[in-house]
């Protein structure tokens, strides 16, 4: 019986977040087209759209399904429904990884695809690591949002995550094999690039566990 | 099942500027409390930790006779909650919010829902921002009565709201209680529209309770004594009697536990009585805080 309470508070949250899910994967899959072009200036603009959109909604999942939930004073609502607070939090925890997760997966899939199909093999460890920054940036600010339920301190980890990217994708690029290889045919997952991908996996994992771990030993929660 | 809607055993909660001090209080199936306080007495902080939204630091809760918060899921799906600082989803209309209750609640009553739509003044249509504040009370009422709980939790809900959309409210509510296994508990700062409906009163201030019976015990242990006190009368402090308050030869006398025999007891003393008045529930619980504050149990 449950269960079914706790889908429906998901379902209702992606309901409440669609045009925002609809709109960010639409300019991704957009910016994806655009690679089809082959043509340096669309390719530039295509890889920029398809990070934008992935880290725009990175940054409004959390902010809008989680603090702005807190802020606009839905939480009593809903904790008025047959929930207890840690199904109430893993609710959130789920909705908010999940309304991300689904339309980040199917454009980095989506990018590996069209990358795999027309252009050297090279470019796919960097596409792989460059849309796995993305998601591990995500991770920081979602689980920031949902344990802190704090616009400023929601804020700062998106500002923290967000000014690291640059600085990532310039170091990554950096990396003397990857500059070797990503115009080569095949790709080619060197230790050091596979250390980069197994880090990031890692701070997936860690964020993941602290936000459940840390929002289990919430005692008060409005 | 045991015959109470709600027990509360020695709750206490502390924060860094407020304590909630060993609350008890009981609720009897059937009834309505109305839980008085002035502002940040610990009303919606007691109301809150039944709701299990707080958790106390010690202390036993029971809703429904589930223990409370452990249970707090299964409970909840017998008691309606609403505050005055719940919020619905301003994006989305009232029968969007209607239909999500329909898909959780399998004792959502559709046509009482309808019923309440058109008694509050309500369209299915219209989305939440575009209410007034008092819409939108009923709004969140409507959502909370058509489920049919079991037990009733209102945390100042007629706050803000006109004469009109108060009396509209507090009549939805009595025809609640007429299925006679319903209980209401109903926090206010307003003692009328508590005395309008309560059958129990529970007074709190500064995270304690200070007094609790059935109102109209209170109504009649109450009585106000007008007196004239000639000069050199001292009028004595008789049992039932909490306070005096003399000007010049003009006395008022309050009691708490008034006896017929109190006015021939102060005559006897040399004191004229001019008049033995009713006192409403506002001047109890003035009355009752005040001396509270001087650490006068009363």
């Amino acid at each position: 019986m449950n269960e079914s309470v706790i889908w429906r508070l998901i379902l209702k949250d992606v309901r409440l977040h669609r045009f925002q899910i609809i709109l960010s994967s639409a300019v991704g899959a957009g910016a994806l087209a655009l690679f089809q072009t082959k043509r340096e200036v669309p390719l530039v603009l295509g890889a920029t759209w398809f990070s934008v959109a992935l880290i725009v909604l990175g940054c409004m999942m959390p902010i809008s399904n989680v603090v702005n939930e807190r802020k606009n004073h839905h939480v009593a609502f809903l904790m008025s429904l047959p929930i207890s607070a840690r199904q109430y939090a893993m609710t959130k925890i789920a909705s908010t990884f999940g309304m991300f997760f689904v339309p980040w997966a199917l454009l980095a899939g989506g990018a590996l695809l069209v990358i795999g199909a027309g252009f050297p093999h090279g470019a796919i460890p960097i596409s792989t690591i460059i849309t796995g920054l993305i998601l591990t940036g995500f991770c920081v600010v979602a689980g920031t949002a949902v344990v802190s339920e704090s616009e400023a301190w929601t804020t700062v980890a998106i500002v923290l995550c967000n000014s690291s990217y640059g600085i990532a994708w310039y170091l990554i690029i950096r990396v003397p094999e990857t500059a070797r290889q990503v115009g080569g045919s095949v790709a080619v997952w060197s230790p050091r690039l596979l250390t980069i991908l197994g880090a990031e996996c890692a701070v997936v994992i860690l964020c993941l566990g602290l936000t459940l771990y840390l929002q289990s030993r919430k005692r008060d929660f409005i | 099942m045991n015959d109470y809607a709600i027990e509360l055993d020695g709750v206490c909660k502390s924060y860094r500027f407020f304590d909630l001090d060993n609350i008890s209080l009981q609720l009897a199936r059937g009834t309505i409390m109305g839980l008085i306080g002035p502002n940040g007495a610990g009303k919606s902080t007691t109301i809150r930790i039944l709701m299990g939204l707080v958790r106390q630091d010690r202390g036993e809760i029971r809703a429904l006779g589930r223990r409370m918060p452990e249970e707090q899921a299964s409970a909840k799906r017998d008691i309606g909650f609403a505050s005055d600082d719940m919020r619905l989803y301003d994006g989305m209309t009232v029968g969007w919010h209607m239909n999500f209750m329909k898909s959780i609640y399998q004792s959502w009553d559709g046509d009482y829902a309808q019923l309440l739509l058109k008694r509050f003044g309500l369209r299915a249509e219209q989305k939440i921002k575009g209410l007034s504040h008092g819409q939108r009370v009923k709004a969140t009422l409507l959502l909370v009565l058509a489920r049919r709980p079991k037990l009733l939790v209102l945390d100042e809900p007629t706050t803000g709201l006109d004469p009109v959309a108060r009396h509209e409210i507090l009549y939805e509510l009595t025809g609640v209680m007429a299925d006679e296994g319903r209980s209401i508990l109903f926090s206010s700062q307003n003692t009328q529209d508590v005395e309008q409906i309560s059958d129990r009163i529970t007074f709190i201030d500064r995270g304690r309770i200070i007094d609790s019976m059935d109102k109209e015990a209170y109504l009649e242990r109450w009585r106000r004594l007008r007196l004239e006190a000639p000069a050199g009368v001292a009028l004595p402090a008789l049992p039932g009697v909490i306070g005096i308050r003399q000007t010049g030869r003009l006395a008022v006398v309050i009691a708490n536990e008034f006896a017929p025999e109190l006015p021939s007891a102060y005559e006897s003393s040399g004191a004229r009585v001019h008049a033995v008045e009713n006192m409403t529930l506002e001047e109890i619980f003035v009355a009752n805080v005040e001396r509270s504050r001087e650490g006068v149990t009363v």
